[in-house]
């Protein structure tokens, strides 16, 4: 044991040790937010120490503290992938396809031909492994976001489909009587009654596919690309062991993707407040 | 869950030193998947030219996301085949390759074009859209591109470069209008895909004088220190150069022992002649010993690359003749 | 029969009749190409015949990928690394443990979130942040590290599936422990029922209509990982070599047939945990 190690190991049992006493204090907006940044940082030191301790050779792992000086350091060349992958591929295509899949669901939702032909097809098409569409994608749509943007929407369209066609079927049969007693329409039905209730599994649906979004759109890259790119960058630079600029740019894709899902988070609070999973 | 995690935390600390190794191993981690690229090995190790040696050779196929050097920092090869530029790279990243023999003397790498372009020069790719192999292997294209004086960014005085798959649908395709492709293969498939020879113009990196010294083995610098671990190289390079000659001599039954070794089913017997064929021309005239004329040549263009060259300073150390010297007397 | 399968066959048609359609006018590009530089002209009937016979098509028709496939699993022996069986074994092998590890890491980490203040609060933006690192990324690291140690074939290919067939389940886990409302919480309050009995007796069960969909994206995810892992391992042996193989050598009626291959596989997996589904919540009173 050197002397590295021994830090990581101290370290990581003073922020639990710090995290368990401020979770058991009144939650405040402060504690939310500090917990999960000593967690990480706690991740951060022992990964940077161990890394140290054991002198892991930088082509392999680098320390955290490369990491940031290579991110900082190419701050020009990340946005630019940043734009590409993320703006252009990844969220043009996150919102055709859970659009699409959306529109779907509501439209056999009103056929029972339609809903029993599609969702056994719609099934076995969109369970097709993504990463084999990509070459073919690529080869359809081009080497530019485009194609990118195809291969999110395909990756996006399942998850949202068994979701929102899931959450259409939960109301209790005594929801449904009270619409019947309305003499409820068919489109005050849906309004009033199924897709409030859906929304939580709606918005399931919608959290998973953004991460799927983003990941869709960096593997789609590597089977080709211009010059730019998350994907594109994560490949090269691997080749060119500089595993610092790898990580660098892993770091903006969990940024990114964070945020995203954050946001997507922050609507369903504001929308579904009412469902008992919101209110904890 | 636990078993995952003890595994990785043995693997940590495997990685700290070098891992004994067993008498007689040796692991050889290849740059690219099973194919007549790699004939010697699979012709040494099916001919029983290793065990002979008192070799037990594993060979690691490769594939679009193995860096050879690499797997070699992390303990998972003893011996790998890498190009010298990504290799000379790896060196200025602080990963001590050296280069302990060069069974390829010439290059098979080129530019292939479409007639129809209007391509008829090196001249011709100004504006033009290039694709262009990356992971280690662009720096080849990189040096020809800044000698040329091309900026490799677009526009008119440029050229556009497409970050190529693994397969020739960019020229297929018309997405590209010259790809980058190996002489014993994908220009083969461009062939088969429907486009004849007349249809296309080729440039050559050998002719261009920016060709690289391809697919030559690779060992870490502080192993050869170990005078037991010089000694199983000397007898690898050697049964493994028996192994060139006799593919070199036999192209078909080379080509069907690659054929036998590979796992993936996915190679044809047609296609890995015609590879076995063309590869035979680029190793002939080579004995494995590395020509230090051509390695300065790969240096010079390498350091020549006007703004941004591939390596910056003249490297020290990045081969040695002592293996072979030993092998091949 | 027809109320039951005539709605899927009359959707499974109209799809082939438009492949057809489609495979004529992706095609067509490369065959006027060919006949040009041959100095033919092409009349359509000839046109259709090229486009539906090319040796590597844009999209290939359903017929040649019909006659790849056969040729491919009940021409040869399941033994033979030729057949493509042998390899979406070799592949279903590595998704099914992948699952597994994935599903119990993903409800063990559900359970402590909504049991632990110190895990919801820290554990879970790292779960999220974790998803949002492009796996291809990481496999080969992980393949390098584990192999440094003599592990190699099936665990890190394996632990690639796990790693993006947990998140879903984590998600929906969630989602569902939390489901019961405060009436239902506050009638187990009433009761003075331990954190153990609330656990057993409202929270899983409640859990369980939000983990069926779960673990259908995760085994799904699975495949797709145990796909991917299949590049960086060496493209040996399984249905992602042979997808990347086919790739590489433009062979695009085989990776067609490997990926319906692999879409079969996914169906089929989806299909067994549907069963399961309907038949769990049959039992349990929930079918709707």
């Amino acid at each position: 044991m050197n002397m590295y190690l021994i830090g990581a190991l101290v370290f990581w049992l003073v922020a639990w040790a710090l995290n368990v006493w401020l979770s058991n204090l009144k939650p405040t907006r402060l504690t939310k937010l500090l917990v999960p940044v000593i967690f990480g940082i706690t991740l951060l030191v022992i990964w940077e120490w161990v890394v140290r301790g054991l002198e892991v050779k930088a082509v392999l792992l680098p320390p955290p503290t490369m990491i940031g000086v290579a991110f900082v350091s190419n701050i020009p060349t990340l946005w630019a992938d940043f734009i590409q992958t993320f703006v252009k591929g990844a969220l043009s295509g996150y919102f055709i396809g859970c659009g699409a899949a959306f529109a779907t669901a509501v439209a056999i939702d009103r056929s029972p031909f339609l809903q029993k032909g599609l969702l056994p097809v719609g099934n076995f098409v969109a369970a097709l492994p993504i990463i084999g569409m990509a070459p073919i994608l690529v080869m359809w749509f081009g080497f530019g976001w485009q194609s990118k943007a195809a291969v999110v929407v395909i990756m996006v369209f399942f998850p949202m489909l068994v979701n929102t066609v899931q959450g259409m079927q939960a109301q209790t049969s005594m929801q449904r009587d009270l619409m019947r007693t309305y003499a409820a329409s068919y489109p005050q039905k849906l309004l009033k009654l199924r897709l409030p209730a859906a929304a939580p599994f709606i918005f399931n649906g919608l959290k998973i596919s953004t991460t799927l979004a983003l990941i869709g759109a960096i593997v789609a890259e590597f089977f080709g690309s211009p010059t730019v790119g998350m994907g594109f960058r994560i490949s090269t630079e691997v080749g060119r062991l500089a595993l610092d600029m790898v990580w660098a740019e892993i770091v903006v894709a969990a940024i990114a993707g964070s945020a995203f899902y954050g946001v997507v988070a922050l609507l369903e609070k504001a929308t579904t407040f009412w469902h008992p999973s919101q209110r904890g | 869950m636990n078993k995952f995690l003890t595994g990785a935390m043995t693997g940590a600390l495997a990685l700290t030193g070098f891992a004994a190794q067993a008498a007689d191993d040796v692991t050889l981690q290849l740059k690219w998947v099973t194919q007549a690229q790699f004939a010697g090995y699979y012709v040494a190790l099916d001919n029983g030219f290793y065990a002979d040696e008192g070799l037990d050779v594993t060979i690691k196929p490769g594939g679009p996301d193995i860096a050879p050097a690499q797997v070699i920092a992390g303990g998972g090869a003893d011996v790998v085949l890498d190009w010298m530029p990504s290799a000379l790279a790896s060196r200025e990243k602080g990963l001590n390759v050296v280069n302990i023999a060069q069974p390829f003397a010439s290059s098979g790498m080129m530019l292939t074009c479409r007639k129809d372009s209007g391509i008829a020069s090196p001249a011709d790719f100004a504006g033009k859209t290039l694709g262009v192999w990356f992971f280690g292997n662009e720096y080849p294209f990189l040096s020809w591109m800044s000698q040329l004086g091309l900026s490799t960014d677009g526009g008119d005085d440029g050229v556009t470069v497409l970050k190529q798959g693994f397969n020739v649908d960019p020229i297929l395709q018309g997405q590209a209008d010259c790809v980058s492709t190996m002489t014993y293969n994908e220009y083969w498939q461009i062939i088969d895909a429907g486009l004849t020879a007349d249809d296309l113009i080729v440039f050559k990196y050998e002719d261009q004088g920016v060709a690289t010294l391809e697919d030559g083995m690779y060992v870490l610098e502080e192993n050869l220190n170990d005078a037991a671990f010089v000694d199983r190289m000397v007898r690898f390079v050697r049964a493994s150069m028996k192994g060139w000659k006799w593919a070199e001599a036999n192209p078909d039954a080379a080509a069907m022992i690659v054929l036998e070794n590979d796992a993936s089913g996915a190679q044809t017997e047609e296609h890995q002649k015609r590879m076995m064929g063309e590869i035979a021309k680029l190793t002939a005239g080579s004995n494995g010993a590395l020509d230090i004329a051509a390695y300065e040549r790969t240096v010079a263009s390498l350091m020549s690359g006007g703004s941004d060259p591939v390596i910056t300073a003249e490297p020290t150390g990045a081969w040695t003749h002592a293996i072979t010297d030993a092998a091949l007397n | 029969m027809w109320q039951k399968f005539g709605p899927v066959l009359t959707v499974v048609l109209a799809i082939f009749a438009l492949w057809y359609v489609m495979a004529v006018v992706m095609n067509a590009n490369w065959a006027y190409d060919k006949a040009k530089r041959a100095d033919v002209e092409l009349g359509f009937s000839e046109l259709v015949v090229d486009t539906w016979s090319q040796k590597k098509p844009r999209l290939p028709a359903p017929h040649q990928i019909a006659e790849e496939l056969w040729n491919t699993t009940a021409m040869k022996s399941i033994t033979s690394k030729r057949s493509l069986v042998f390899h979406s074994w070799i592949t279903l092998s590595s998704t099914l443990l992948g699952f597994a590890m994935g599903t119990v890491l993903g409800i063990l980490l559900a359970v402590g979130i909504v049991h632990n203040k110190a895990m919801n609060l820290s554990v879970m933006p790292w779960v999220i942040a974790s998803q949002t690192i492009p796996i291809l990324a990481i496999a080969p690291m992980i393949i390098v590290v584990l192999n440094a140690v003599g592990i190699s074939g099936l665990v890190p290919k394996a632990v690639i599936s796990m790693y993006l067939s947990f998140f879903p389940v984590v998600v929906g886990m969630v989602k569902g422990l939390r489901a019961p409302d405060a009436m239902q919480m506050d009638q187990m309050r009433t009761w003075n029922a331990s954190k153990w009995t609330t656990f057993w007796a409202l929270r899983w069960p409640s859990s369980v209509p939000y983990l069926f969909p779960s673990l259908k994206i995760g085994v799904a995810a699975a495949l797709v990982g145990a796909i991917v892992a299949e590049l960086p391992t060496g493209a040996v042996r399984g249905l992602g070599a042979r997808l990347l193989a086919g790739s590489y050598y433009g062979q695009t009626i085989q990776i067609w047939s490997a990926l319906l291959m692999a879409a079969a596989l996914a169906a089929a997996l989806v299909m067994v945990i549907g069963q399961i589904e309907k038949y769990a919540l049959r039992k349990m009173g929930m079918a709707r």
